[in-house]
């Protein structure tokens, strides 16, 4: 049974490959390839879930026991992450029929493959190939929505990504300099002899920055604005949602596993503290809905940065509080955002034209500040207590940017609802002003229903995260699960 | 100002570097990993090349994500450069020499491009390698007649075929009870060419995947180029 953890990763490359020649022949068989892939995706990882097979469990691809060979790692969060993918992979799914239906579902699915990789692999260069092909597959999504704004913005991500690539390379090739392995479980093993040092603290920095392009991290998250502003909002919500989530998950682990040195984590705390300030007064600036919503989700995943520096298990539950808070926010706000992209100003009056899409996005904004009895108000409150909890001055300022951050939010998105539920300027007929699509709209409603429903569930819910939480910080656990689970079997 | 502030990233990068390195001990590598499997490879894999073990056996599942970041920038390459215009001019053919040169270096380049690939588990190659030079016999006649066609269906269909080959054979693996990817039907014939099990099949479907995608890249961009 848990063999087949692997198929949500391999399937959907399979169908990437063959995705071409059916499309030739038919596409209408063709179009129903890509969800029904992810739609077994999720099937084989929710049947993982309930069975009950204890968690967490190593697997050895190629049956090479590890460190020889490569493993899957698969814990609460690895696999909470997965499923994650293969639904929002199949929410987000380009459904669009046109000329280059092939091209952009097949770059869909190696998306999904590679991010769900990014959740699953246990081995340090594996994730850097996965990591690889998020970054190529979404140079092709992003510049897929065909506009000569999408193409300058890609080129610029561009850049910027293969900067971060190379710099994440060089940080993997220091600690396989020092150590001679790459498998998490055995750096874990080692690192306390040989990656606590200098070097060890260099690779830390470099892996830092450059997985950091995708999280969104200062001063590496230029690319963002102009790329959630011009890609096809389903691609944003993809990217903004997940992709910088599971850049974070690979800092997760290096922090829980190898890297331990105090001022890797000052460093990130400081980061964290300039990407919230900078984040949130862009956005507080921002005229377009979609900037407004990237820089808003810089300043948040500053936040996570902030919560990622605390070094106990509370930090790490703070951490996924706001993960995946975030990830339900984000991905319905561009999804609201579908049908409102452009100037602010035009949605003047747009609750008369379209009064679910207001309320839920009202339902979002203050469930983002963090009003009980939302959930963003259990995510934020856990982050407050754990910063408070800690003794140096550091961790002092990023409450109060923290508390602050949390004040110019309430500004700029009561602006925004304050707009929508204003009279429409006069010269405007009702119908002209801007309406998401259904489908947009209806996968919005989607993510209100699920943050509800988190909501009614909090007590619950707050268990498993917390249960999730010990389980991912939980380093010897994570050792022994690779070493005992598949020792011998060569 | 940002000029000054990239040169300061950069200079404080690369004396990061340098004094790192100047810490690092040169030559003498930790074998940790790397001398263990240098000595079970062989019973293991079958493969003489150690790095064709490497490559599709202890690490077969990043020669997979490598097939696909290849097959992803094509995609996107694809998406990009859209198709070309029927009113496009064509470049002149080249000379005698250059059309027949190319035509007769055709076979020779296929047979070599198929025995790199098909010796990729004994000697250094296998099927990156075979698969570039694949491509390059496709695509040398190409540049001698620029008015000449690929087939890019059939590109298509090979590359297709390839690439859900190696996945197939994957978890032909899976379905014997076997991990994902693990090599199968290893026999005691070491140095032989038929050896190594399905490592010089995964190979085959490596190199028929490099070379028709590079093929179609490369055509695809050669057309592109003539519009201008």
């Amino acid at each position: 049974m848990s063999d087949l953890i692997v198929l949500p990763l391999v399937l959907p490359l399979f169908g990437a490959f063959l995705l071409p020649i059916v499309m030739r022949t038919s596409i209408s068989i063709g179009a129903w390839i890509g969800p029904a892939i992810l739609a077994y995706g999720c099937w084989i990882l929710g049947d993982q879930w309930m069975s009950g097979t204890a968690l967490p469990f190593s697997l050895a691809i190629g049956g090479f026991a590890p460190p020889m060979g490569i493993n899957l790692y698969i814990d609460s969060l690895a696999l909470l992450f997965a499923f994650a993918v293969q639904l929002l992979g199949l929410l987000f799914w380009p459904f669009k029929i046109d000329q280059e239906t092939a091209r952009r579902q097949a770059l869909m699915l190696l998306l999904v493959a590679a991010s769900t990789g990014l959740a699953l692999s246990g081995d340090l260069f594996n994730l850097y190939v996965f990591y690889e092909l998020v970054a190529v597959a979404t140079f092709g999504l992003i510049a897929a929505s065909g506009s000569s704004a999408a193409y300058a913005s890609t080129i610029r991500y561009l850049i910027l990504s293969g900067i971060g690539s190379v710099l994440t390379l060089l940080g993997i090739a220091l600690i396989y300099s020092q150590t001679g392995t790459l498998n998490l479980a055995h750096l874990a093993q080692l690192a306390p002899e040989q990656l606590n040092n200098k070097l060890g603290l260099t690779a830390f920095l470099t892996i830092l920055i450059g997985v950091g392009v995708k999280a969104e991290l200062f001063p590496v998250n230029t690319w963002a604005p102009e790329v959630y502003a011009t890609a096809a909002s389903r691609v944003s919500a993809f990217l903004a949602g997940l992709v910088s989530k599971l850049a974070l998950l690979i800092i997760l682990r290096l922090l829980v596993l190898i890297f331990h040195q105090p001022e890797a984590v000052q460093v990130m705390l400081v980061l964290g503290i300039l990407g919230v300030i900078t984040g949130e007064l862009a956005a507080w600036r921002a005229k377009d809905v979609r900037r407004m919503l990237a820089f808003s989700s810089i300043g948040q995943l500053g936040m996570i940065f902030i919560a990622l520096a605390i070094p106990e298990q509370g930090g790490l539950l703070a951490v996924l509080a706001l993960t995946f808070h975030h990830l339900l926010i984000k991905s319905g706000l561009f999804m609201l955002a579908d049908g409102w992209g452009g100037a602010i100003e035009k949605l003047r009056g747009a609750a008369k034209r379209s009064p679910l899409a207001a309320a839920i996005f009202v339902l979002f904004s203050l469930s983002l500040i963090g009003m009980p009895p939302l959930p963003g108000f259990w995510a934020k409150f856990t982050l407050i207590t754990q910063l408070a909890a800690q003794t140096s001055p550091l961790y002092l300022i990023g409450l109060t940017v923290f508390l602050l951050a949390t004040v110019i939010e309430a500004a700029y998105l009561f602006r925004l609802a304050a707009l929508l539920y204003g009279p429409a300027a006069e010269d405007t007929p009702i119908d002209t002003i801007p309406k998401p699509a259904g489908l947009s709209l209806a996968t919005a409603s989607l993510f209100g229903i699920g943050l509800l429903a988190a909501a009614l569930f909090i007590t619950p819910v707050g268990d498993l995260l917390s249960h999730v939480a010990g389980q991912a910080a939980n380093a010897d656990l994570y050792i022994n699960t690779v070493f005992a689970g598949t020792g011998g079997s060569q | 100002m940002r000029n000054l502030t990239s040169l300061l990233f950069a200079g404080g990068l690369g004396f990061m570097l340098l004094a790192i390195a100047s810490g690092l001990d040169f030559g003498a590598p930790p074998m940790l990993v790397g001398g263990a499997i240098q000595s079970t490879a062989p019973q293991e894999t079958g493969a003489t090349n150690i790095v064709t073990s490497v490559v599709l056996g202890y690490r077969g599942i990043d020669t997979l994500g490598e097939l696909s970041i290849l097959f992803a920038a094509a995609a996107a390459a694809g998406l990009v450069l859209g198709r070309r215009h029927t009113t496009a001019g064509t470049l002149t053919e080249g000379g005698f020499v250059l059309k027949h040169g190319g035509a007769m270096l055709f076979p020779l380049l296929m047979t070599i491009g198929f025995y790199i690939i098909f010796h990729g588990h004994l000697t250094p190659g296998g099927g990156f390698q075979g698969g570039v030079i694949l491509a390059a016999a496709f695509f040398l006649p190409l540049l001698a007649r620029p008015g000449a066609r690929l087939h890019h269906g059939m590109l298509s269909v090979i590359e297709g075929f390839a690439g859900s080959s190696f996945i197939l054979i994957g978890l032909a693996a899976l379905s014997e009870g076997e991990a994902f990817l693990q090599p199968m039907l290893v026999q005691d014939t070491l140095g032989q060419l038929v050896s190594a099990g399905t490592l010089p099949l995964l190979y085959l479907a490596v190199g028929l995947k490099v070379g028709a995608e590079l093929a179609g890249l490369l055509s695809h961009l050669a057309q592109t180029e003539s519009e201008v």
